[in-house]
C-alpha cells in the first residue's frame, strides 16, 4: 500500500471514533425514539409494544397537565430576554465606565460556571417563606406580606425565573462585553460630537451593531430554557401541584416514573419541533432587524 | 479600541482629578460592585451558615461571620452518609469522560479541520445539526439501548456518551483551523503523516485551547445532574449531585450539613475557575462571537 493511501486511511481514522459516537448516542437515538412516538411501548423491555399510529399524539391534547406544562414553559422562558437586557446594560458599563472591570466581570461569571443542583439547594433555604433570609431583609424594609417562592403555585415559577436570571447573567455580559469590542468607537465619537446623548447613543448606535449577539443569546437562552429540567426537578419536582411542570420535565416524569417510554417519546418529539420552529422564526425575524456589518 | 479610549479618558482624568468623567466611572464602580456582590453572596451564605451551629442559621440580621465557627459539620459530611463516596464517583466520572472527549474530540477536530475528503463540510454541517437535539429526545431510547447493553445503572452510561461533545469538536476544529496550513503542508512535503503531525505539531500549539476544553467539559461532566439521574439507580454509583438531592431530602432539617456538603461540590469549581480564569471567559467570549 502507497504511502500517501495509507495516510488517507489514517485520515479517516481520525474522524471514526467521533462519527461512530454520534451515530450511537444522537442519530440512531433520535431516529428510535421517533419511532417509540408512534407505540404504547411500557417498561424497559417493552413487551407487548404496539404501533398505535398517532394516539399519543392525540391524548396529549386531552391531557390537562401536558397543557399546563406547555403554558409554564412558555413562562419560564421569560428569564432569558430579562437576563439578556439586563446583561447589555452591565456589560455597556463594565465596558468602559468602572474600576476594578476585570475583578467585577468575574464576580458576575462566577454563578455561571458553578451552576449546579448545589447552589440551587442554596437558593431553596435563602428563599424560605417564613425565615429564610431573603423574606427577612424583605421584612425589615417593610414588607409585611412577602412571596411565599417556592412554596406557593402563585410564586413558585417566578422564583425559578430569579434564580435563573441568576445564572446566566454572568454568561451573557461575558458574551455582551466580547462584542462590544468589535464596535468601532468612531461612530460613537461622531455622534457625541453631534451632541447625542449617552444612552441614546448606546440604544441607537451600539444596541444595532450587537444585535447579532443579542439574538445568539436569544436563541441558545432559549433554547437552553426548553432543554432544562434538572434545576426544577431538584428544588419542586413539578410542583406545588403541577405550577412548576415543564415540558422538559414531564417528559422524564412519563418516562421515568411512570414508564409510557412511548408516551414520553412522543412528547420528546413535539419538544423537538418546538425547538426547531423557535429557532426558525427567530431566524426569519432576524433578517428584518440584526444589523450585519 | 476601547482600551485605548479608556487609556485616554484616565489620562484626562488624571489630568483632573475631580472631572465629570472621573467621578462617574468611581460611581458607576461603587453601584457595579453592589450588584456584583448580590451576585456572590449565596456563596457566601452557603460558607457562613456550613461553620455556624444550626440555631444560628436563621438568624436575623444574617451573621454573615459566625461567632463561634466549627468545622463540626464539614467533618460529619464525610465520615457519615456516603458524601466521601460520592466524591469518588464524581471524580471518576468527569475526569475519564473529560479525558475521553478530549482524545477522541481533537482526533476528530483535526480530521473536520486538516483532512480534505469528499463530502467532509456536510459531514461536518450535518455532524453539527445533532447541537439541536434536546437531550430529552435522548433519553428514553438510551435507556432502552443501555439497557441491551447491560450498562444501564452503571458508571459507563455517564463516561461513554461524554467521550462524544459537538461543541468540543466544533471547539477545537476552529482553534485548529487557526494554524497557517503551510505549516502542516510543509511538514507533509517533508515526508511526516498525519499522525506525526497532529502530536508534534498540532497538539503543543494547541495546549491553551484544550486547557479551556478540559476545564469546561470538567465542569459540565462534574455538574451533570440530569444523566444521572436517569441512567443510575443504585446509591452506591450516586455523583454528588444526585448523592446531594437524596442528602437534602434525608436530611431536610441539617441546614448546616447541606450547606458543608454543597460548598464541598462546588468550591472545586470555584478553585478550577479562579485558575484557569482568563482561559476560560476568553473562550467562552470567542465561541461565540467567532463561531
Amino acid at each position: 500500500m502507497g504511502w500517501m493511501r495509507r495516510q488517507r486511511l489514517i485520515g479517516y481514522l481520525f474522524i471514526l471514533p467521533s462519527i461512530i459516537g454520534v451515530l450511537t448516542f444522537f442519530t440512531f437515538p433520535l431516529l428510535f425514539s421517533v419511532i417509540l412516538a408512534f407505540t404504547n411501548w411500557s417498561g424497559p423491555g417493552g413487551i407487548n409494544t404496539e404501533f398505535i399510529g398517532t394516539t399519543n399524539f392525540i391524548n396529549m391534547f386531552n391531557d390537562s397537565i401536558f397543557l399546563t406544562t406547555i403554558k409554564n414553559t412558555g413562562i419560564y422562558l421569560l428569564h432569558v430576554p430579562i437576563s439578556v437586557g439586563l446583561a447589555f446594560i452591565v456589560a455597556i458599563i463594565l465596558n468602559r465606565m468602572v474600576y476594578m472591570r476585570n475583578t467585577l466581570r468575574a464576580m458576575f461569571f462566577l454563578p455561571y460556571i458553578t451552576s449546579s443542583i448545589a447552589i440551587a439547594f442554596v437558593w431553596m433555604l435563602l428563599l424560605s417563606p417564613s425565615n429564610g433570609p431573603v423574606n427577612e431583609t424583605l421584612r425589615a424594609i417593610g414588607i409585611t406580606n412577602p412571596p411565599s417562592w417556592l412554596a406557593s403555585g402563585d410564586t413558585a415559577m417566578h422564583a425559578i425565573n430569579l434564580m435563573s436570571v441568576w445564572f446566566i447573567l454572568g454568561f451573557n455580559v461575558i458574551i455582551f462585553l466580547a462584542a462590544l469590542q468589535n464596535v468601532p468607537a468612531e461612530l460613537e465619537e461622531a455622534a457625541r460630537v453631534d451632541g447625542a446623548k449617552f444612552w441614546h447613543i448606546q440604544l441607537f448606535i451600539t444596541f444595532p451593531l450587537v444585535s447579532p449577539i443579542t439574538f445568539f443569546l436569544l436563541i441558545i437562552g432559549f433554547i437552553n430554557t426548553f432543554k432544562n429540567f434538572g434545576l426544577i426537578h431538584a428544588l419542586t419536582g413539578g410542583g406545588p401541584g403541577d405550577s412548576t411542570n415543564v415540558l422538559a420535565l414531564y417528559v422524564y416524569q412519563n418516562a421515568f416514573r411512570y414508564y409510557e417510554l412511548g408516551y414520553a417519546s412522543a412528547i420528546a418529539v413535539i419538544l423537538f419541533i418546538i425547538i426547531l420552529i423557535v429557532t426558525l422564526i427567530q431566524w426569519y425575524i432576524q433578517r428584518k432587524w440584526v444589523y450585519y456589518q | 479600541m476601547s482600551i485605548l479610549r479608556a487609556k485616554a479618558l484616565d489620562q484626562k482624568a488624571a489630568a483632573n482629578p475631580l472631572s465629570k468623567g472621573r467621578i462617574l466611572k468611581v460611581l458607576m464602580t461603587i453601584v457595579m460592585s453592589i450588584l456584583a456582590i448580590f451576585m456572590i453572596l449565596p456563596f457566601i451564605w452557603m460558607l457562613s451558615t456550613s461553620f455556624k451551629s444550626p440555631s444560628e442559621v436563621f438568624v436575623f440580621p444574617i451573621q454573615w461571620i459566625p461567632a463561634d465557627p466549627s468545622f463540626e459539620h464539614h467533618i460529619k459530611v464525610w465520615l457519615d452518609n456516603h458524601f466521601a463516596q460520592y466524591y469518588f464517583n464524581s471524580l471518576k466520572v468527569a475526569i475519564l469522560g473529560t479525558g475521553g472527549a478530549i482524545i477522541i474530540g481533537s482526533l476528530a477536530a483535526y480530521g473536520f479541520a486538516r483532512i480534505s475528503f469528499k463530502g467532509r463540510d456536510l459531514i461536518f454541517f450535518l455532524y453539527l445539526s445533532m447541537m439541536m437535539v434536546p437531550p430529552q429526545v435522548l433519553f428514553v431510547p438510551k435507556f432502552i439501548m443501555f439497557d441491551w447493553a447491560g450498562i444501564y445503572n452503571t458508571h459507563w452510561a455517564l463516561i461513554l456518551p461524554s467521550f462524544v461533545t459537538i461543541f468540543g469538536v466544533f471547539y477545537l476544529r476552529q482553534f485548529f483551523l487557526g494554524i497557517p496550513k503551510e505549516i502542516s503542508e510543509s511538514a507533509f512535503i517533508d515526508g511526516a503523516g498525519h499522525l506525526r503531525i497532529f502530536f508534534q505539531i498540532f497538539l503543543p500549539l494547541a495546549k491553551p485551547a484544550i486547557v479551556t476544553f478540559a476545564i469546561i467539559d470538567f465542569s459540565w461532566n462534574w455538574n451533570n445532574y440530569e444523566d444521572a439521574l436517569v441512567f443510575l439507580i443504585s446509591e452506591q454509583l450516586f455523583t454528588v449531585p444526585l448523592g446531594l438531592q437524596n442528602f437534602v431530602h434525608e436530611f431536610s432539617i441539617d441546614y448546616n450539613g447541606m450547606m458543608a456538603a454543597a460548598s464541598a461540590a462546588i468550591i472545586p469549581m470555584i478553585i478550577i475557575f479562579f485558575i484557569g480564569q482568563k482561559y476560560i471567559i476568553q473562550s467562552v467570549a470567542s465561541s461565540a462571537v467567532k463561531g
